[in-house]
């Protein structure tokens, strides 16, 4: 929990000329998932939660940050995907919305990026199990595939 | 009759303690104030109420060396002081308080080092004449012990007179508020109160007060609020001749008639021990069941359809009160914060002396309180800090006068009520700040960009203690134990530093905090804490095995079948084989009893609950989670939503 680092506040880049928005870039099962930075209160690498049973199913449990108690919630159990034992690189981005503050856990989290408005198109329209509403927007930025996520759907329990 | 003063000596030593907390901060504002040649009269007057009280209470108990020590600090402060006075003060001051600590731990307590003796009583003036200048009515006479006889001689060497008021407490005057607490309280205001005699006279009880004070009768009887023929001066008003300090003396009666506010206030203090308070509390608990009982009653009458308008505003009222009642018992745990700083300028002038730094310690408890348990929790804390500040922040004065800065060094510490639920301490210094590149180096990780980052650094369990060797890099040991324990109490740690310029520590804390005893227990590799006035009885399961029905399982108790459910699988976890030891047997209002089996009970432990608010993570069961001190959530259990559970489910 000690490698921690805070996100800078400035969001937009100004020097170009296009505002390009600050995300936190983090990887579940493969793929690139993205925040908007302005949710982003910190980042931790992650050792385990304390489970908390009769927890939604895709809670880890939960841990505490600098005095809070908050709820973990598992990405890829989040997103319907096998569960990944923690390695060294296992991290989780911590957001906070409507007052609530929730760790992410992710296989691994060590970039910021800036996306301009034009690298951002709506998601595909999914069929299936619904968890494809939690994706706010996809983007290529730099000849990768990001997926935005609308934090606040995540943390929600419609999905449960 | 034999009275065992063992009883009293807890009581004892913690009222001495706190009036040795606060006369060693009066000492060192004192000692300030000599050292820039100033003279501190109140500090004095403050120092020599505390030391006298300690005196009193110590006699009182028989501890006859801190008698003596306070005795002789008593004369010495009152023979003026120089800078030279001061080594002897505090020397005297560390005296009493290991006496006060070998007292605590059943250990003999020592006689005063005969030289610290003597250097005090070279502090001391020229010896005062005999009181013979004393008419005293044998029957007070022979109530003066030798220290008072001395106070009443220093006193009029010092030109104040003495005097005896008379006050007989009757029934009119108790009516209009004038009882003998109250005239006490009055002539401590423009005088020193030697003794309190009460003698047999005329009709009934008279109180003879013997009173030190430079005011004349008129204004005795009017600030009193008695008359002047019920004042008799014992003394005349002989100049004194010469006295050592004469402005100390002087200046040791000038009395604003608002600066005796303390003392004032602490005439309307009572002392209560927080387990009584809690004892309260604890009952209030009984009060609240008893009245949700009520309520139920209240509908169920209203079911059969009787009208109870009345009695159902009269539970809501009797709701409010209850819970008015609640804050105020809450209240009364609070401390003011100020109080709790009183000790740390003598730490600082201790730290500074030691590391050979010139500190100058500047504190504003300002008005804010906060609850005694989160009080104690917190301080050991901001000693650390404080130590910190001291080892590490501030520069040795050659180096601060290389760096144009002052060659003392100042650290504040700063309370401020941030809104009605938190409470801010900052602690800074403007020494030379944390240097993050250093940290990193030492750390071998890359420089934080932020000090948050850099405070996360600087708390990685047992960091610190390989900065040991490398003072100039940062902070020393123990940060990480200061962040815990802020956090332990639901507060957080903040750090902003600018190197060359200082360092700012701000803690936020909650004002008071849920305190609750629970049981540590343990089931599989799990370790919960169920809150202890939940658990009706732990029952050893080797001696009352448990019968395995074909629907659940059960034990025997008080010849009644209590069902029991083993912890683990009634929470949902996996079982882990283990033959359990032991059951809580769950006290649950209106039904039966429920057992959970445990592997062990490890222990009882005092703690914060902080409950589980987000959505996410409610559940029937879990009552919140708390820190045991290793920086993990631990679950607190409410095994009688548990049991509720595991019945309907059962």
């Amino acid at each position: 929990m000690s490698d921690a680092a805070i996100v800078p506040a400035a969001k937009t880049d100004v020097t170009t000329a296009e505002t390009r928005v600050l995300h936190v870039v983090f990887r579940v099962d493969g793929a690139d998932y993205a925040l908007p930075a302005d949710v982003v209160l910190q980042m931790e690498s992650y050792t385990g939660a304390t489970p908390v049973p009769g927890a939604k199913p895709f809670v880890a449990g939960i841990m505490q940050l600098r005095g809070r108690v908050v709820p973990v919630v598992d990405l890829r159990l989040r997103f319907g995907r096998p569960a990944a034992p923690l390695s060294a690189d296992t991290r989780v981005v911590v957001g906070e919305a409507g007052g609530r503050a929730v760790a992410l856990v992710a296989d691994s989290a060590r970039e910021v990026v800036r996306i301009a408005p034009s690298e951002l198109a709506a998601p595909p329209q999914l069929v299936g199990d619904g968890t494809g509403s939690f994706v706010r927007a996809v983007a290529q930025h730099a000849g990768r595939t990001i997926l935005i996520l609308d934090f606040e759907t995540l943390i929600g329990d419609e999905h449960g | 009759v034999h009275i065992d003063l063992r009883e009293f000596r807890a009581a004892y030593l913690a009222e001495a303690d706190e009036h040795l907390a606060s006369a060693n901060a009066r000492l060192v504002e004192i000692d300030a104030a000599i050292r820039s040649g100033r003279q501190a009269p109140r500090d004095v007057r403050d120092l020599l109420r505390g030391l006298h009280t300690i005196k009193g209470l110590s006699a009182m108990v028989g501890v006859e060396p801190i008698v003596t020590l306070t005795h002789r600090m008593e004369n010495a402060l009152r023979g003026g002081l120089t800078v030279a006075s001061m080594e002897p003060l505090f020397a005297a001051m560390r005296a009493i308080e290991v006496r006060l600590s070998a007292l605590a731990k059943d250990e003999p307590v020592a006689e005063p080092p005969a030289a610290l003796l003597a250097a005090l009583a070279a502090l001391e003036g020229e010896s005062p004449a005999p009181a013979e200048v004393l008419e005293l009515d044998p029957a007070i006479g022979e109530k003066l012990g030798a220290s008072e006889r001395e106070q009443i001689a220093h006193g009029v060497r010092d030109g104040r007179r003495l005097v005896r008021v008379d006050f007989a407490p009757t029934p009119a005057r108790a009516s209009s508020g004038l009882g003998i607490n109250v005239v006490r309280e009055r002539l401590e205001r423009i005088g020193e109160i030697v003794k309190v005699v009460p003698v047999s006279g005329g009709p009934g009880l008279v109180f003879a007060i013997l009173v030190l004070t430079s005011a004349d009768d008129d204004a005795i009887a009017s600030s009193v609020g008695i008359d002047a023929s019920d004042i008799h001066p014992l003394s005349t008003t002989t100049p004194p001749p010469a006295p050592p300090s004469g402005d100390m003396a002087s200046l040791l009666d000038d009395r604003d008639p608002n600066d005796d506010a303390p003392a004032d206030v602490s005439r309307a203090v009572i002392r209560v021990e927080v387990a009584r308070i809690d004892d309260a509390i604890e009952k209030l608990s009984g009060l609240v069941v008893t009245r949700s009982r009520l309520e139920r009653e209240i509908e169920a009458l209203a079911a059969t359809g009787v009208v109870v308008r009345e009695l159902d505003a009269i539970a809501a009222e009797n709701g409010r009160q209850l819970k008015d009642l609640r804050a105020s018992l809450l209240r009364l745990r609070m401390i003011p914060i100020a109080s709790m700083f009183e000790r740390l300028p003598f730490v600082v002038r201790g730290l500074a002396k030691t590391t050979h730094k010139d500190v100058a310690l500047e504190l504003d408890g300002g008005a804010a309180e906060l609850d005694k348990t989160v009080a104690e929790r917190i301080f050991p804390a901001i000693l650390h800090l404080l130590r910190n500040a001291v080892d590490h922040g501030i520069e040795d004065p050659a180096e601060r006068a290389r760096e144009g800065k002052p060659e003392r060094g100042t650290i504040r510490i700063a309370c401020v009520a941030r809104s009605n639920r938190d409470v801010e301490i900052v602690l800074s210094d403007d020494g030379r700040g944390v240097d993050a590149a250093a940290v990193a180096r030492r750390a071998g990780v890359p420089t934080p960009t932020d000090s948050s980052g850099l405070l996360d650094l600087l708390c990685r369990p047992g960091f610190s203690t390989r900065l040991e060797a490398d003072t100039t890099s940062g902070r020393g040991m123990g940060m990480d134990i200061v962040k815990r324990v802020v956090e332990s109490l639901g507060g957080e740690l903040f750090l902003d530093t600018t190197p060359g310029r200082g360092t700012v520590f701000r803690m936020s804390l909650p004002l008071s905090i849920a305190i609750v005893d629970a049981f540590s227990v343990r089931a599989g590799d799990d370790r919960f804490l169920v809150p202890v006035p939940t658990v009706d009885a732990i029952i050893d399961l080797t001696e009352t095995p448990i019968v395995k029905g074909p629907g659940f399982d059960m034990i025997a108790r008080h010849g009644t079948t209590v069902p029991v459910f083993d912890l683990r699988a009634a929470l949902g976890l996996a079982p882990t084989g283990r033959t359990a030891a032991q059951a809580l047997v769950v006290r649950r209002r209106r039904s039966d009893a429920v057992a959970f089996a445990v592997d062990r009970v490890v222990g009882q432990e005092e703690t914060v609950v902080r409950p589980l608010a987000d959505a996410l993570v409610r559940s029937p069961g879990i009552a919140g989670s708390t820190d045991l001190g290793d920086g993990r959530a631990t679950l607190v259990l409410d095994l009688v939503g548990l049991a509720s559970r595991s019945m309907r489910a059962a």
